[in-house]
């Protein structure tokens, strides 16, 4: 398995409910190629887990010469560049903690109302967390991005770099949008029956958390309570 | 939805299911390689709309019509257990001589196969009844749904899809063509062909009557093809779009050694229309390389389309007078009419107990159709990106009296926040990103952008340097050059029309960029000098910019002479023999006029050099 970006770590989860994540590290070297890679990603998860009927879209990316797959559901796509959106905001803000985009399919279980809580449970089935980091420019922050940092160099040889940055991330990409392929084919057990809708057949919810080192795990830890399941991640 | 019981209902249903899956990969397969299978304009439609609809909602993907060409095929005679065998085959012309255009006989056919698509259903157990067996076709259904979402993403993803798009790209004058065959058998590679290609099978499907897998061998680089579109033929610039007509051609990819080999019948006579194979109609005739096949098939009379006569070498069960009739396209041993129906009307293994579901039309279907129609294979609309994003400057052509590359530098200064590199001004990336969502929602109006997709051209641009060409829904080849809004907002504000040549901007812009990347104030006064008129193309430009705009910008007295003075040192006007006139206060306004240009002019100095220096205007004004 191929590590996307410049920091190599990467590590498959896989949940005790029959869940995938996958987690990954990607380090891009600027806010286009964050958006891009963020928004093939997402897009080419949701096109396989989007069951209902679709017509697909392509979608060419400015920066890489990928093409990725959209549903040509024109909701998503506005959600889903609201995500990213809020995921720069995010990184802006918080250049020096770990940003994650989550993506999770959930089924809506109709909980008894009790006393105590009329809340709708959630059950997780499928959780991806992309882990994005977007480089600041050491000009301006410098000192302060703890991924790896651009060295720019007066003269060609920051582009020069740059672009050999930047087909090494496309390659990367590229790659995991295979892996990406190959484990929405590899897990599909667990996927619940397909109900009578257009497009988006199961409900999801794209959360980004900005989190210390320290307390990211405690984030999912919260966040697999609240689905109700009792074990945790191995 | 009625259940089959027994075992020969629950066969008759995996059966649908495995044929319709084929059918579906085929589709699949050949709408992501051959643009000439696609139904254009009504001509090749193989069914009703309704039909149509109830096609598209098998597997849950929508593809529009299918090709006749999947009619053509006998597709219900065959053994549904065989693998389905499609070649995807690169077709290139070789010149003999200097002569660019094809005449009859002097070029050498060559096709080269660059992809080869394995569907097929390995038998399992014996047919059988298999405790719940609805349940047990749901999931497979399920999961044939899958399995087809994710081969059409890798068919995007795999080296061929880039000869394809340029094929759909260009309007006419490409020079290599993609055919396709289908067969029941697979011939064996050669040893040169196994060393160049690469492998990948799909994750099968386990059903209990067998197991559903596609894989796929292909060629990992198709760079030694050369492909290009043909330089004879270069890009019409529709000038109510781009304004001038002076564009350099695309730089052709670097030669390198054509080390492909040949996988079919090497050469074959030409016919008269020799060039056809190299124009792209597009309207739907058959194919492209019309020339080729029929040079050994018996055509089947008529206009026959190329690829079913090539196919009746192949499929050797397939009658030819069976290729036309469409109705056959129904499975003919088909007893059970009600369930069919049923699965023709709505995903089989819907939850909800209506056979048929009546879905209202969902917004992407009817609003985005025409983006759908543009975009399966063809990619949505690709924004220009602002110049400033760098490109080579390699095909740009300085146009040095284009009087609308001034009004774009100018408002550069609003990206750079505090950050050198472009792209990294993440408000300018949300506008982009919104601009980009009106764009993608937008139907065709025309507006093409052209796509390079060049390696080298890629080296030496910083951000989404590319020109993407698209072909207009109407399906004219116009193909024009405009800009969408960039990242930087200020670009919905400029009028597409007053934004001649987007090429030029960017030799304006190299330097920029390389200032930013050095906040140095010698260079920035180095560059300052330099765009007075020494040396590299970029600054030449902008001087150009300048002086044009000077030139015609409103006059205070009608004498090009002090304009040309004015635009090397506006400061020093007054002392320009005559200037005392450029005072009078009848020409006030005027003179306001043009202080408020020379102050652009200094904006844009400005801006590349990224520092500031006082100027005379300010002390004179």
């Amino acid at each position: 398995m191929v590590a996307m970006g410049f920091d190599a770590g990467r590590r498959l989860v896989v949940g005790a409910w029959g869940g995938v994540g996958l987690e990954g590290d990607w380090t891009t070297a600027g806010w286009g190629e964050g958006v891009e890679v963020a928004g093939g990603i997402l897009h080419t998860i949701l096109f396989h887990r989007a069951l209902g009927l679709v017509r697909p879209k392509d979608i060419d990316l400015e920066l890489f010469e990928i093409t990725y797959v959209q549903c040509g559901d024109t909701e998503l796509e506005k959600k889903i560049d609201e995500k990213i959106e809020q995921f720069i905001d995010r990184v802006e803000k918080h250049p020096n903690k770990k940003n994650q985009v989550c993506l999770s399919f959930y089924e809506v279980k109709n909980k008894q109302p009790s006393w105590f809580t009329n809340k709708v449970e959630r059950l997780h089935w499928e959780q991806w967390n992309i882990n994005l980091n977007v480089a600041q420019h050491p000009k301006t922050h410098s000192g302060k991005s703890h991924h790896s940092k651009v060295l720019v160099d007066p003269g060609d040889s920051a582009l020069e770099e740059r672009s050999i940055r930047r087909a090494a991330l496309e390659t990367s990409l590229r790659e995991v949008l295979f892996q990406i392929i190959k484990f929405v084919n590899e897990k599909k057990d667990h996927v619940p029956s397909i109900p009578n809708l257009e497009g988006v057949s199961f409900p999801y919810e794209i959360t980004i958390s900005s989190s210390s080192d320290s307390a990211f795990g405690m984030d999912m830890f919260k966040r697999m309570l609240q689905t109700g399941h009792p074990t945790m991640l191995s | 939805m009625d259940l089959q019981s027994g075992p020969h209902g629950d066969y008759g249903r995996f059966e649908q299911i495995l044929s319709q899956f084929l059918l579906k990969s085929l589709h699949i397969v050949l709408d992501s390689r051959v643009p000439s299978i696609r139904p254009r304009g009504g001509r090749g439609r193989l069914l009703s709309g309704a039909q149509s609809k109830k096609n598209d909602k098998w597997f849950s993907l929508a593809l529009g019509d299918r090709p006749s060409a999947l009619g053509n095929l006998n597709f219900w005679h065959r053994n549904l257990m065989e693998p389905m065998v499609i070649d995807i085959i690169l077709v290139q012309e070789m010149q003999s001589d200097q002569d660019m255009y094809v005449s009859s006989g002097l070029g050498t056919v060559v096709e080269t196969l660059i992809e080869r698509w394995v569907v097929q259903c390995e038998s399992g157990s014996p047919m059988g009844f298999h405790g719940d067996s609805s349940a047990s076709h749901k999931k497979t259904y399920k999961k044939l749904i899958i399995l087809l979402r994710s081969l059409y993403s890798t068919m995007r993803l795999l080296p061929a899809h880039r000869a394809f798009r340029k094929l759909c790209l260009s309007s006419k004058g490409c020079d290599f063509d993609i055919i396709y065959k289908v067969s029941s058998f697979s011939a064996p590679f050669s040893r040169t062909e196994e060393e160049v290609m690469k492998q990948y099978v799909f994750i099968p499907v386990d059903a209990p009557q067998g197991r559903l897998s596609i894989s796929v061998t292909y060629r990992e680089s198709l760079s030694d093809f050369n492909l290009e579109t043909s330089a004879s033929f270069p890009p019409q610039i529709i000038t109510d779009y781009v304004g001038s007509p002076a564009t350099d051609p695309l730089r052709a990819f670097p030669s390198t050694d054509k080390g492909f080999c040949v996988t079919s019948v090497p050469s074959r006579g030409m016919q008269s229309s020799s060039s056809i194979p190299f124009q792209r109609p597009h309207s739907w005739t058959g194919g492209l390389h019309r020339g080729a096949p029929l040079g050994r098939n018996l055509p089947l009379g008529g206009s026959p389309p190329a690829y079913p006569s090539s196919l009746g070498q192949y499929e050797a069960a397939s009658p030819p007078t069976d290729n036309y009739r469409f109705q056959n396209y129904r499975q003919p041993n088909h007893h059970k009419a009600t369930s069919f129906d049923d699965y023709q009307l709505s995903p089989p293994f819907s939850a909800s107990p209506s056979p048929s579901p009546s879905p209202s039309p969902p917004t992407y279907l009817s609003s985005g159709n025409p983006v759908q129609n543009r975009t399966r294979g063809e990619s949505s609309p690709v924004s220009i990106p602002h110049p400033m994003l760098g490109r080579s400057p390699r095909y740009l052509s300085p146009n040095l009296s284009d009087p609308n590359r001034n009004s774009l530098p100018p408002l550069s200064p609003r990206s750079l926040k505090h950050d050198p590199s472009y792209q990294d001004s993440p408000s300018g990336i949300r506008s982009w990103r919104r601009s980009d969502l009106t764009r993608t929602g937008d139907p065709s109006s025309g507006i093409i952008n052209y796509y390079s997709g060049q390696k080298g051209s890629r080296d030496s641009k910083d951000d989404s340097g590319r020109f993407s060409a698209l072909l207009s829904s109407s399906g004219s080849p116009r193909v024009g050059l405009s800009r969408s809004s960039s990242r930087f907002s200020f670009q919905d504000d400029l009028d597409d029309s007053d934004f001649s040549c987007p090429f030029i901007v960017d030799d304006v812009d190299t330097p920029e960029m390389q200032a930013r990347q050095n906040v140095d104030g010698n260079r920035a006064s180095e560059l300052t000098s330099q765009t007075f008129g020494v040396g590299r193309k970029s600054q030449d430009a902008a001087v150009g910019a300048l002086v044009h705009m000077l030139r015609t910008a409103p006059p205070l007295r009608q004498d090009s002479s002090c304009y040309s003075s004015r635009s090397l040192n506006p400061g020093l006007e007054g002392d320009a023999g005559t200037a005392s006139g450029f005072f009078l206060p009848r020409k006030t306004s005027d003179a306001l006029e043009e202080l408020r240009v020379y102050k652009d002019v200094k904006d844009l100095l400005l801006s590349k050099s990224g520092a500031r220096f006082v100027s005379k205007e300010d002390t004179t004004g």
